[in-house]
Protein backbone atom coordinates (compact mmCIF):
# COMPACT_ATOMS: atom_id res chain seq x y z
CA UNK A 1 0.00 0.00 0.00
CA UNK A 2 1.41 3.25 -0.68
CA UNK A 3 -1.06 5.56 1.42
CA UNK A 4 -1.06 3.16 4.45
CA UNK A 5 -2.52 3.83 7.66
CA UNK A 6 0.70 3.01 9.81
CA UNK A 7 4.21 4.71 10.34
CA UNK A 8 5.77 1.84 7.99
CA UNK A 9 4.18 2.60 4.72
CA UNK A 10 5.32 4.41 1.97
CA UNK A 11 3.28 7.80 2.76
CA UNK A 12 1.31 7.60 5.55
CA UNK A 13 -1.18 10.32 5.39
CA UNK A 14 -2.01 10.63 9.39
CA UNK A 15 1.22 12.12 9.77
CA UNK A 16 0.88 14.64 6.77
CA UNK A 17 -2.38 15.84 8.51
CA UNK A 18 -0.61 16.04 11.99
CA UNK A 19 1.69 18.07 10.21
CA UNK A 20 0.34 20.71 7.77
CA UNK A 21 1.88 23.44 9.60
CA UNK A 22 5.18 22.17 9.61
CA UNK A 23 4.90 21.47 5.85
CA UNK A 24 3.72 24.64 5.32
CA UNK A 25 6.51 26.39 7.12
CA UNK A 26 8.94 24.72 5.27
CA UNK A 27 7.43 25.46 2.23
CA UNK A 28 7.62 29.13 2.67
CA UNK A 29 11.66 28.55 4.07
CA UNK A 30 12.15 27.22 0.91
CA UNK A 31 10.62 29.37 -1.26
CA UNK A 32 11.89 32.11 0.60
CA UNK A 33 15.74 30.93 0.21
CA UNK A 34 14.54 29.79 -3.74
CA UNK A 35 13.77 33.24 -4.39
CA UNK A 36 16.27 34.97 -2.66
CA UNK A 37 19.27 33.06 -4.34
CA UNK A 38 17.58 34.25 -8.12
CA UNK A 39 16.83 37.78 -7.11
CA UNK A 40 20.47 38.06 -5.65
CA UNK A 41 21.63 36.19 -8.55
CA UNK A 42 20.19 38.34 -11.25
CA UNK A 43 20.56 41.53 -9.63
CA UNK A 44 24.65 40.46 -9.77
CA UNK A 45 24.51 38.35 -13.32
CA UNK A 46 23.63 41.78 -15.03
CA UNK A 47 26.47 43.97 -14.07
CA UNK A 48 28.72 40.83 -14.44
CA UNK A 49 27.19 40.21 -17.72
CA UNK A 50 27.22 43.77 -18.53
CA UNK A 51 30.99 44.36 -17.36
CA UNK A 52 31.90 41.26 -19.57
CA UNK A 53 30.24 42.53 -23.29
CA UNK A 54 31.62 45.44 -22.36
CA UNK A 55 35.11 44.36 -21.96
CA UNK A 56 35.52 41.21 -23.58
CA UNK A 57 38.40 40.02 -21.97
CA UNK A 58 37.05 39.91 -19.03
CA UNK A 59 34.52 37.50 -19.89
CA UNK A 60 36.75 34.57 -19.64
CA UNK A 61 37.55 35.43 -15.44
CA UNK A 62 34.14 36.16 -14.76
CA UNK A 63 32.91 32.74 -16.12
CA UNK A 64 35.77 30.79 -15.02
CA UNK A 65 35.06 31.74 -11.74
CA UNK A 66 31.47 31.51 -11.60
CA UNK A 67 32.44 28.01 -13.40
CA UNK A 68 34.19 27.04 -10.22
CA UNK A 69 31.58 28.20 -7.64
CA UNK A 70 29.35 26.08 -9.60
CA UNK A 71 31.70 23.23 -9.40
CA UNK A 72 32.27 22.98 -5.25
CA UNK A 73 29.96 20.30 -4.01
CA UNK A 74 27.21 22.02 -2.01
CA UNK A 75 27.52 20.05 1.44
CA UNK A 76 31.56 21.06 0.70
CA UNK A 77 30.80 25.36 0.09
CA UNK A 78 28.42 25.08 3.36
CA UNK A 79 31.23 23.44 5.28
CA UNK A 80 34.19 26.12 4.35
CA UNK A 81 31.43 29.04 4.82
CA UNK A 82 30.31 27.64 8.14
CA UNK A 83 33.21 29.09 10.50
CA UNK A 84 33.41 32.39 8.29
CA UNK A 85 29.26 33.09 8.36
CA UNK A 86 27.57 30.62 10.80
CA UNK A 87 24.69 28.85 10.57
CA UNK A 88 22.76 32.18 9.23
CA UNK A 89 20.62 32.93 5.91
CA UNK A 90 24.19 34.59 4.81
CA UNK A 91 25.86 31.34 4.89
CA UNK A 92 23.09 29.66 2.45
CA UNK A 93 22.66 32.44 0.62
CA UNK A 94 26.28 32.47 -0.25
CA UNK A 95 26.36 29.48 -2.22
CA UNK A 96 22.81 29.21 -3.50
CA UNK A 97 23.52 32.65 -5.27
CA UNK A 98 26.67 30.91 -6.29
CA UNK A 99 25.44 28.42 -8.07
CA UNK A 100 23.08 30.78 -9.98
CA UNK A 101 25.83 33.05 -11.45
CA UNK A 102 27.10 30.72 -14.53
CA UNK A 103 24.23 29.79 -15.34
CA UNK A 104 22.43 33.53 -15.30
CA UNK A 105 25.80 35.25 -16.39
CA UNK A 106 25.86 32.85 -19.55
CA UNK A 107 22.60 33.50 -20.54
CA UNK A 108 22.61 37.01 -20.43
CA UNK A 109 25.74 37.36 -22.19
CA UNK A 110 24.46 34.58 -24.71
CA UNK A 111 20.84 36.77 -25.21
CA UNK A 112 22.71 40.15 -25.18
CA UNK A 113 24.75 38.77 -28.42
CA UNK A 114 21.70 37.33 -29.89
CA UNK A 115 20.69 40.99 -30.64
CA UNK A 116 20.80 41.29 -33.96
CA UNK A 117 23.71 43.52 -35.05
CA UNK A 118 21.23 45.92 -37.21
CA UNK A 119 19.14 46.10 -34.30
CA UNK A 120 22.05 47.63 -31.93
CA UNK A 121 23.07 49.67 -34.76
CA UNK A 122 20.03 50.93 -35.50
CA UNK A 123 19.97 52.17 -31.47
CA UNK A 124 23.04 53.28 -31.45
CA UNK A 125 22.19 55.90 -34.85
CA UNK A 126 19.12 56.56 -33.52
CA UNK A 127 21.21 58.42 -30.33
CA UNK A 128 20.66 56.03 -27.47
CA UNK A 129 23.07 56.49 -24.91
CA UNK A 130 24.92 53.06 -23.83
CA UNK A 131 23.07 52.50 -21.02
CA UNK A 132 20.00 52.95 -21.70
CA UNK A 133 20.93 50.70 -25.28
CA UNK A 134 21.71 48.25 -22.66
CA UNK A 135 18.40 48.51 -20.35
CA UNK A 136 15.48 48.87 -22.77
CA UNK A 137 17.06 47.39 -25.69
CA UNK A 138 19.73 44.77 -25.73
CA UNK A 139 18.45 43.40 -22.18
CA UNK A 140 14.55 43.48 -23.33
CA UNK A 141 15.08 41.44 -26.57
CA UNK A 142 17.45 39.33 -24.71
CA UNK A 143 14.12 38.44 -22.36
CA UNK A 144 13.61 34.93 -23.59
CA UNK A 145 17.35 33.68 -23.51
CA UNK A 146 17.61 35.26 -19.61
CA UNK A 147 14.35 34.32 -18.91
CA UNK A 148 15.88 30.30 -19.71
CA UNK A 149 18.52 30.55 -17.51
CA UNK A 150 16.37 31.70 -14.82
CA UNK A 151 14.20 28.63 -15.30
CA UNK A 152 17.32 26.45 -14.97
CA UNK A 153 19.12 27.97 -11.91
CA UNK A 154 15.19 28.34 -10.36
CA UNK A 155 14.93 24.57 -10.29
CA UNK A 156 18.82 23.90 -9.57
CA UNK A 157 17.75 26.25 -6.29
CA UNK A 158 15.01 24.42 -5.65
CA UNK A 159 16.95 21.34 -5.63
CA UNK A 160 20.21 22.74 -4.11
CA UNK A 161 18.36 24.66 -0.96
CA UNK A 162 17.21 21.10 0.52
CA UNK A 163 21.02 20.73 1.14
CA UNK A 164 21.22 23.60 3.24
CA UNK A 165 19.62 21.43 5.90
CA UNK A 166 23.39 21.40 7.15
CA UNK A 167 23.16 24.47 8.72
CA UNK A 168 19.56 24.43 9.80
CA UNK A 169 18.09 25.55 7.01
CA UNK A 170 16.74 23.51 4.11
CA UNK A 171 12.57 24.04 3.87
CA UNK A 172 11.97 20.96 2.14
CA UNK A 173 15.37 19.01 3.05
CA UNK A 174 14.51 19.35 6.62
CA UNK A 175 11.71 17.03 6.17
CA UNK A 176 13.56 14.62 4.28
CA UNK A 177 16.60 15.01 6.63
CA UNK A 178 14.24 13.79 9.72
CA UNK A 179 12.61 11.12 7.36
CA UNK A 180 15.94 9.82 6.97
CA UNK A 181 17.23 9.91 10.45
CA UNK A 182 14.96 8.23 11.92
CA UNK A 183 14.37 5.92 9.64
CA UNK A 184 11.03 7.41 8.59
CA UNK A 185 9.62 7.18 5.28
CA UNK A 186 6.64 9.61 4.78
CA UNK A 187 8.45 13.45 5.69
CA UNK A 188 11.17 12.20 3.12
CA UNK A 189 8.67 10.98 0.78
CA UNK A 190 6.53 14.99 1.26
CA UNK A 191 9.74 16.56 1.32
CA UNK A 192 11.24 15.26 -1.95
CA UNK A 193 7.53 15.29 -3.62
CA UNK A 194 7.00 18.90 -3.09
CA UNK A 195 10.87 20.28 -3.44
CA UNK A 196 9.72 18.39 -7.12
CA UNK A 197 6.40 19.92 -7.48
CA UNK A 198 7.75 23.69 -6.42
CA UNK A 199 10.66 23.56 -9.05
CA UNK A 200 7.95 22.71 -11.62
CA UNK A 201 5.33 25.28 -10.45
CA UNK A 202 8.31 27.74 -10.35
CA UNK A 203 8.91 26.75 -14.06
CA UNK A 204 5.61 26.51 -14.78
CA UNK A 205 5.03 30.19 -13.71
CA UNK A 206 8.28 31.36 -15.37
CA UNK A 207 7.35 30.10 -18.49
CA UNK A 208 4.46 32.24 -18.45
CA UNK A 209 6.03 34.89 -17.44
CA UNK A 210 8.15 35.14 -20.66
CA UNK A 211 4.86 34.63 -22.78
CA UNK A 212 3.62 38.03 -20.72
CA UNK A 213 7.08 39.45 -21.28
CA UNK A 214 7.66 38.94 -24.96
CA UNK A 215 4.55 39.93 -26.81
CA UNK A 216 6.38 40.81 -29.79
CA UNK A 217 7.19 36.62 -30.11
CA UNK A 218 3.40 35.73 -29.73
CA UNK A 219 2.39 37.66 -33.25
CA UNK A 220 1.23 35.56 -36.00
CA UNK A 221 2.99 36.55 -39.08
CA UNK B 1 20.23 76.80 -42.76
CA UNK B 2 24.27 77.31 -42.65
CA UNK B 3 25.31 80.14 -44.43
CA UNK B 4 27.46 78.72 -46.76
CA UNK B 5 24.86 75.85 -47.84
CA UNK B 6 26.85 73.26 -47.06
CA UNK B 7 25.26 70.37 -44.70
CA UNK B 8 28.16 68.52 -44.46
CA UNK B 9 31.92 69.40 -44.77
CA UNK B 10 34.88 66.31 -45.20
CA UNK B 11 38.41 67.75 -45.10
CA UNK B 12 40.79 65.32 -45.67
CA UNK B 13 38.88 62.58 -43.59
CA UNK B 14 40.84 59.27 -43.01
CA UNK B 15 39.91 56.39 -41.68
CA UNK B 16 42.17 53.36 -40.78
CA UNK B 17 40.93 50.29 -39.27
CA UNK B 18 43.41 48.15 -36.76
CA UNK B 19 45.43 45.83 -38.46
CA UNK B 20 44.31 46.76 -41.73
CA UNK B 21 46.75 47.32 -44.80
CA UNK B 22 45.51 50.17 -45.87
CA UNK B 23 43.40 53.27 -45.28
CA UNK B 24 39.56 52.75 -46.13
CA UNK B 25 39.02 56.38 -46.96
CA UNK B 26 42.30 58.10 -47.45
CA UNK B 27 42.22 61.62 -46.99
CA UNK B 28 38.59 62.44 -48.30
CA UNK B 29 37.68 65.93 -49.13
CA UNK B 30 33.67 66.67 -49.67
CA UNK B 31 31.09 68.74 -49.35
CA UNK B 32 27.25 67.57 -49.20
CA UNK B 33 25.48 70.94 -49.95
CA UNK B 34 21.90 71.01 -48.21
CA UNK B 35 18.73 70.21 -49.26
CA UNK B 36 20.06 67.56 -52.07
CA UNK B 37 20.30 63.95 -52.48
CA UNK B 38 23.72 62.82 -52.39
CA UNK B 39 24.54 59.72 -53.34
CA UNK B 40 27.79 57.79 -52.50
CA UNK B 41 28.72 55.06 -54.49
CA UNK B 42 31.32 52.54 -55.63
CA UNK B 43 32.23 49.19 -55.34
CA UNK B 44 32.84 46.98 -52.08
CA UNK B 45 35.80 48.35 -50.36
CA UNK B 46 36.04 52.05 -51.81
CA UNK B 47 34.90 53.61 -48.16
CA UNK B 48 31.20 54.68 -48.97
CA UNK B 49 29.85 52.83 -45.49
CA UNK B 50 32.88 53.90 -43.82
CA UNK B 51 32.63 57.63 -44.92
CA UNK B 52 28.88 57.62 -44.62
CA UNK B 53 29.16 56.11 -40.37
CA UNK B 54 31.97 58.65 -39.73
CA UNK B 55 29.44 61.57 -40.47
CA UNK B 56 27.17 60.18 -37.22
CA UNK B 57 30.25 58.79 -35.67
CA UNK B 58 29.15 54.79 -35.80
CA UNK B 59 32.61 55.00 -36.77
CA UNK B 60 35.32 57.26 -35.38
CA UNK B 61 37.72 59.04 -38.09
CA UNK B 62 41.02 58.31 -37.99
CA UNK B 63 42.07 61.90 -38.85
CA UNK B 64 40.55 64.81 -40.75
CA UNK B 65 38.23 67.66 -39.94
CA UNK B 66 34.12 66.49 -40.40
CA UNK B 67 31.47 69.09 -40.28
CA UNK B 68 28.00 68.91 -39.67
CA UNK B 69 25.79 72.21 -40.04
CA UNK B 70 29.09 74.07 -39.50
CA UNK B 71 29.77 72.21 -36.30
CA UNK B 72 32.69 69.42 -35.88
CA UNK B 73 31.32 66.11 -34.96
CA UNK B 74 33.30 66.02 -31.95
CA UNK B 75 32.05 69.40 -30.43
CA UNK B 76 28.55 67.62 -29.07
CA UNK B 77 27.82 64.99 -27.45
CA UNK B 78 27.81 61.98 -29.35
CA UNK B 79 24.18 60.87 -28.25
CA UNK B 80 22.97 64.18 -29.73
CA UNK B 81 24.76 64.75 -32.88
CA UNK B 82 22.94 61.17 -33.67
CA UNK B 83 19.73 62.85 -32.48
CA UNK B 84 19.93 65.42 -34.94
CA UNK B 85 20.82 63.18 -38.43
CA UNK B 86 18.38 60.71 -39.13
CA UNK B 87 19.37 57.18 -39.98
CA UNK B 88 17.86 54.40 -42.34
CA UNK B 89 19.94 51.11 -42.58
CA UNK B 90 20.68 48.32 -44.65
CA UNK B 91 18.58 45.75 -42.74
CA UNK B 92 16.34 48.47 -41.48
CA UNK B 93 17.11 47.33 -38.08
CA UNK B 94 13.59 47.84 -36.65
CA UNK B 95 13.50 46.89 -32.82
CA UNK B 96 11.20 43.84 -32.74
CA UNK B 97 9.83 44.51 -28.98
CA UNK B 98 8.19 47.28 -30.00
CA UNK B 99 5.58 48.35 -32.01
CA UNK B 100 5.43 50.13 -35.28
CA UNK B 101 3.86 53.35 -33.84
CA UNK B 102 6.34 53.32 -30.82
CA UNK B 103 9.85 52.48 -32.97
CA UNK B 104 8.39 56.02 -35.07
CA UNK B 105 8.41 57.44 -31.88
CA UNK B 106 12.15 56.13 -30.53
CA UNK B 107 13.84 59.56 -31.35
CA UNK B 108 11.10 61.77 -29.78
CA UNK B 109 10.93 59.75 -26.59
CA UNK B 110 15.09 60.24 -26.30
CA UNK B 111 14.52 63.66 -26.93
CA UNK B 112 11.61 63.46 -24.03
CA UNK B 113 8.73 65.39 -26.41
CA UNK B 114 5.14 64.92 -24.63
CA UNK B 115 2.34 62.07 -25.62
CA UNK B 116 0.49 64.23 -27.66
CA UNK B 117 3.18 65.50 -29.30
CA UNK B 118 4.76 62.22 -30.29
CA UNK B 119 1.45 60.60 -31.52
CA UNK B 120 0.83 63.63 -33.72
CA UNK B 121 4.18 63.57 -35.12
CA UNK B 122 3.91 58.97 -35.88
CA UNK B 123 0.46 60.02 -37.51
CA UNK B 124 2.15 62.59 -39.61
CA UNK B 125 4.84 60.37 -40.43
CA UNK B 126 2.47 57.24 -41.20
CA UNK B 127 0.55 59.62 -43.84
CA UNK B 128 4.13 60.78 -45.45
CA UNK B 129 6.01 57.54 -46.13
CA UNK B 130 2.58 55.76 -47.11
CA UNK B 131 1.98 53.33 -44.26
CA UNK B 132 -1.60 52.10 -43.09
CA UNK B 133 -2.43 53.11 -39.99
CA UNK B 134 -3.94 49.61 -39.04
CA UNK B 135 -0.26 48.64 -38.42
CA UNK B 136 0.59 51.37 -35.83
CA UNK B 137 0.04 48.78 -33.25
CA UNK B 138 1.62 45.96 -34.44
CA UNK B 139 4.91 44.48 -34.17
CA UNK B 140 7.13 45.09 -36.97
CA UNK B 141 7.55 40.91 -37.53
CA UNK B 142 3.93 41.09 -38.95
CA UNK B 143 5.36 43.71 -41.85
CA UNK B 144 6.53 42.72 -45.52
CA UNK B 145 9.95 44.35 -46.12
CA UNK B 146 8.86 47.21 -47.97
CA UNK B 147 6.68 48.01 -45.18
CA UNK B 148 8.75 47.60 -43.04
CA UNK B 149 11.30 49.80 -44.99
CA UNK B 150 8.90 52.71 -44.94
CA UNK B 151 9.12 52.12 -40.59
CA UNK B 152 12.61 52.60 -41.20
CA UNK B 153 12.12 56.34 -43.12
CA UNK B 154 9.32 57.37 -40.68
CA UNK B 155 11.73 56.40 -37.69
CA UNK B 156 15.00 58.27 -39.04
CA UNK B 157 12.61 61.19 -39.75
CA UNK B 158 10.74 61.40 -36.67
CA UNK B 159 12.68 64.21 -34.82
CA UNK B 160 12.27 66.06 -38.14
CA UNK B 161 16.14 66.13 -38.67
CA UNK B 162 17.83 68.33 -40.68
CA UNK B 163 20.02 65.42 -42.59
CA UNK B 164 19.15 61.68 -43.28
CA UNK B 165 21.40 59.19 -43.73
CA UNK B 166 20.68 55.88 -45.86
CA UNK B 167 22.92 52.57 -46.04
CA UNK B 168 21.88 50.87 -49.00
CA UNK B 169 18.78 51.25 -47.83
CA UNK B 170 16.87 48.96 -50.39
CA UNK B 171 19.27 46.49 -50.41
CA UNK B 172 16.67 44.35 -48.21
CA UNK B 173 13.91 44.44 -50.59
CA UNK B 174 12.90 42.91 -53.85
CA UNK B 175 13.70 44.59 -57.11
CA UNK B 176 10.37 45.22 -57.60
CA UNK B 177 9.15 47.00 -54.31
CA UNK B 178 12.84 48.66 -54.02
CA UNK B 179 11.65 50.85 -57.48
CA UNK B 180 8.75 51.70 -55.94
CA UNK B 181 10.38 52.89 -52.79
CA UNK B 182 13.21 54.96 -54.49
CA UNK B 183 9.83 56.37 -56.51
CA UNK B 184 8.72 57.47 -53.14
CA UNK B 185 11.95 58.94 -51.24
CA UNK B 186 11.92 61.01 -54.17
CA UNK B 187 8.20 61.93 -53.95
CA UNK B 188 9.32 62.52 -50.17
CA UNK B 189 12.02 64.71 -50.58
CA UNK B 190 10.42 66.89 -52.90
CA UNK B 191 7.94 67.79 -49.91
CA UNK B 192 10.68 67.79 -46.99
CA UNK B 193 13.98 69.03 -48.46
CA UNK B 194 16.09 67.11 -46.33
CA UNK B 195 19.93 67.10 -46.87
CA UNK B 196 20.16 63.27 -47.41
CA UNK B 197 23.32 61.18 -47.60
CA UNK B 198 22.88 57.78 -49.53
CA UNK B 199 25.15 54.57 -49.78
CA UNK B 200 24.91 52.20 -52.60
CA UNK B 201 26.64 50.29 -54.87
CA UNK B 202 24.33 50.07 -57.52
CA UNK B 203 25.26 52.79 -60.46
CA UNK B 204 21.03 53.14 -61.51
CA UNK B 205 20.29 53.53 -58.17
CA UNK B 206 22.99 56.30 -57.95
CA UNK B 207 21.51 57.61 -61.01
CA UNK B 208 18.13 57.74 -60.33
CA UNK B 209 17.94 59.32 -56.78
CA UNK B 210 21.14 61.54 -57.02
CA UNK B 211 21.22 65.43 -57.11
CA UNK B 212 25.33 64.91 -56.87
CA UNK B 213 26.98 61.58 -57.28
CA UNK B 214 30.28 60.35 -55.54
CA UNK B 215 31.77 58.19 -56.92
CA UNK B 216 34.88 56.05 -55.03
CA UNK B 217 37.21 53.37 -55.55
CA UNK B 218 38.78 51.33 -53.27
CA UNK B 219 40.64 52.65 -50.06
CA UNK B 220 38.06 55.78 -50.44
CA UNK B 221 39.82 57.67 -53.49
CA UNK B 222 37.19 60.28 -54.29
CA UNK B 223 37.29 59.65 -58.49
CA UNK B 224 34.54 62.13 -59.44
CA UNK B 225 31.94 64.28 -57.87
CA UNK B 226 29.12 65.87 -59.95
CA UNK B 227 25.11 65.82 -60.75
CA UNK B 228 24.54 62.47 -62.70
CA UNK B 229 23.99 63.82 -65.80
CA UNK B 230 27.45 65.46 -65.85
CA UNK B 231 29.09 62.47 -64.46
CA UNK B 232 27.39 60.29 -67.41
CA UNK B 233 28.37 63.00 -69.95
CA UNK B 234 31.85 63.42 -69.32
CA UNK B 235 33.17 60.87 -66.62
CA UNK B 236 36.68 62.03 -65.37
CA UNK B 237 39.11 58.82 -66.20
CA UNK B 238 38.58 55.22 -67.25
CA UNK B 239 37.79 53.76 -63.34
CA UNK B 240 34.73 55.82 -63.74
CA UNK B 241 33.33 55.12 -67.18
CA UNK B 242 33.87 51.35 -66.59
CA UNK B 243 32.00 51.86 -63.45
CA UNK B 244 28.78 53.66 -65.19
CA UNK B 245 28.97 50.42 -67.17
CA UNK B 246 27.32 50.03 -70.98
CA UNK B 247 24.47 52.30 -71.78
CA UNK B 248 26.02 55.27 -70.54
CA UNK B 249 24.00 57.12 -73.03
CA UNK B 250 20.83 55.26 -72.51
CA UNK B 251 21.11 56.40 -68.86
CA UNK B 252 21.57 59.82 -69.81
CA UNK B 253 18.48 59.98 -71.63
CA UNK B 254 17.04 58.72 -68.59
CA UNK B 255 18.14 61.72 -66.84
CA UNK B 256 17.02 64.07 -69.56
CA UNK B 257 13.09 64.87 -70.36
CA UNK B 258 11.20 66.03 -73.68
CA UNK B 259 11.08 69.09 -72.72
CA UNK B 260 14.51 69.70 -72.53
CA UNK B 261 15.30 68.98 -76.16
CA UNK B 262 14.63 70.94 -78.63
CA UNK B 263 11.65 70.16 -80.59
CA UNK B 264 10.57 70.56 -84.40
CA UNK B 265 7.61 71.21 -85.73
CA UNK B 266 7.01 68.49 -88.09
CA UNK B 267 4.68 67.35 -91.31
CA UNK B 268 1.91 69.06 -90.02
CA UNK B 269 -0.78 71.21 -91.58
CA UNK B 270 -4.29 72.84 -89.96
CA UNK B 271 -7.53 70.63 -90.17
CA UNK B 272 -8.86 72.03 -93.49
CA UNK B 273 -5.94 71.97 -95.54
CA UNK B 274 -6.27 71.59 -99.12
CA UNK B 275 -4.89 67.70 -99.99
CA UNK B 276 -1.97 69.33 -102.12
CA UNK B 277 -0.61 71.75 -99.70
CA UNK B 278 -0.75 67.95 -97.52
CA UNK B 279 1.71 66.67 -100.17
CA UNK B 280 3.85 69.28 -100.59
CA UNK B 281 4.28 69.21 -96.73
CA UNK B 282 5.07 65.17 -96.98
CA UNK B 283 7.43 65.93 -99.86
CA UNK B 284 9.33 68.45 -97.85
CA UNK B 285 9.96 66.10 -94.97
CA UNK B 286 10.58 63.26 -97.30
CA UNK B 287 7.62 61.34 -95.43
CA UNK B 288 4.10 59.58 -96.46
CA UNK B 289 1.95 60.89 -93.81
CA UNK B 290 1.36 64.56 -91.84
CA UNK B 291 -0.01 65.59 -88.64
CA UNK B 292 -3.34 67.54 -88.46
CA UNK B 293 -3.55 70.06 -85.87
CA UNK B 294 -6.26 73.15 -85.03
CA UNK B 295 -5.44 76.18 -83.15
CA UNK B 296 -4.30 73.95 -79.86
CA UNK B 297 -4.04 70.21 -80.31
CA UNK B 298 -2.41 67.72 -82.80
CA UNK B 299 -5.71 66.09 -83.61
CA UNK B 300 -4.19 62.90 -85.65
CA UNK B 301 -2.91 62.19 -89.16
CA UNK B 302 -3.20 60.95 -92.65
CA UNK B 303 -1.35 58.78 -94.92
CA UNK B 304 -0.27 60.21 -98.40
CA UNK B 305 -2.74 57.09 -100.31
CA UNK B 306 -6.01 57.93 -97.57
CA UNK B 307 -5.72 61.78 -99.36
CA UNK B 308 -8.63 61.92 -102.28
CA UNK B 309 -10.93 64.82 -101.54
CA UNK B 310 -9.92 68.16 -101.73
CA UNK B 311 -9.62 69.17 -98.13
CA UNK B 312 -8.97 67.47 -94.88
CA UNK B 313 -11.53 66.54 -92.34
CA UNK B 314 -12.00 65.85 -88.61
CA UNK B 315 -13.13 62.70 -90.10
CA UNK B 316 -10.28 61.56 -92.30
CA UNK B 317 -8.06 61.46 -89.39
CA UNK B 318 -6.04 58.28 -87.26
CA UNK B 319 -4.93 58.95 -83.82
CA UNK B 320 -1.43 59.08 -83.01
CA UNK B 321 -0.34 56.20 -81.03
CA UNK B 322 3.20 57.99 -80.45
CA UNK B 323 2.95 60.69 -77.90
CA UNK B 324 4.75 61.61 -75.29
CA UNK B 325 4.56 64.47 -72.44
CA UNK B 326 6.92 67.62 -72.07
CA UNK B 327 7.86 65.56 -68.28
CA UNK B 328 8.88 61.91 -70.10
CA UNK B 329 12.37 60.96 -70.18
CA UNK B 330 14.08 61.23 -73.40
CA UNK B 331 14.68 57.37 -72.69
CA UNK B 332 10.86 57.03 -72.67
CA UNK B 333 10.46 58.67 -76.03
CA UNK B 334 13.11 56.92 -77.27
CA UNK B 335 11.09 53.79 -77.15
CA UNK B 336 7.77 55.38 -78.44
CA UNK B 337 9.90 56.62 -81.33
CA UNK B 338 11.30 52.90 -82.33
CA UNK B 339 7.86 51.47 -81.91
CA UNK B 340 6.42 53.71 -84.15
CA UNK B 341 5.75 53.30 -87.89
CA UNK B 342 6.72 57.10 -88.20
CA UNK B 343 9.80 57.19 -86.15
CA UNK B 344 8.78 60.27 -84.54
CA UNK B 345 6.95 60.94 -81.23
CA UNK B 346 4.03 63.78 -80.95
CA UNK B 347 4.85 65.94 -77.66
CA UNK B 348 1.42 66.85 -76.36
CA UNK B 349 1.02 68.79 -73.24
CA UNK B 350 -2.53 68.48 -71.46
CA UNK B 351 -2.66 72.15 -71.05
CA UNK B 352 0.01 73.84 -73.81
CA UNK B 353 -1.48 71.65 -76.76
CA UNK B 354 1.30 70.26 -79.26
CA UNK B 355 4.73 71.44 -78.53
CA UNK B 356 6.03 69.60 -81.87
CA UNK B 357 7.96 66.74 -82.52
CA UNK B 358 10.55 64.13 -81.03
CA UNK B 359 13.02 62.41 -83.21
CA UNK B 360 16.07 60.40 -83.22
CA UNK B 361 17.98 63.29 -84.11
CA UNK B 362 16.48 66.08 -81.33
CA UNK B 363 17.21 62.69 -78.58
CA UNK B 364 21.07 62.84 -80.23
CA UNK B 365 21.14 66.38 -79.71
CA UNK B 366 20.34 66.24 -76.53
CA UNK B 367 23.05 63.98 -75.50
CA UNK B 368 25.45 66.67 -77.13
CA UNK B 369 23.69 69.28 -74.95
Amino acid sequence: MILGADKDSFLWWAWVEDHYDDIWAATVEHLQLTAIAIGVGIALSVPLAAVALRFRRTYGPIAGVAGILYAIPSLALFAILFPITGLTVLTAEIGLVGYTLLILIRNIVAGVEGVPAAVKEAADGMGYRPLRRFLTVDLRLATPAIIAGVRIASVTTVGLVTVTFVIGFGGYGGLINDGLSRNFNTPVVVGAGLSILLALAIDLILIIFERVMTPWNRVAR
Amino acid sequence: MTADGVAIRLDQVTKTFPGASGPAVGGLDLTVPEGGITVLVGPSGCGKTTTLKMINRLIEPSGGRLEVLGTEIHELPVHELRRQIGYVIQQIGLFPHKTIAENIATVPRLLGWDKARTRARVEELTELVGLDPEHLPRYPTSLSGGQQQRVGVARALAADPPILLMDEPYSAVDPIVRGRLQDELLALQSAVHKTIVVVTHDIDEAIKLGDQIVILEVGGVLEQVGPPEEVLRAPANDFVAGFLGQERGLKRLGLLTVGDAELVEGPVVAVGAAADEARAVMAEHGVDWVGVRDQRRLLGWVAAETLNGSTIGPTDLRAFAATVTPEATLREALDVIVGARSRVAMVQDDEKGYLGMVTIDQIAGGLEA
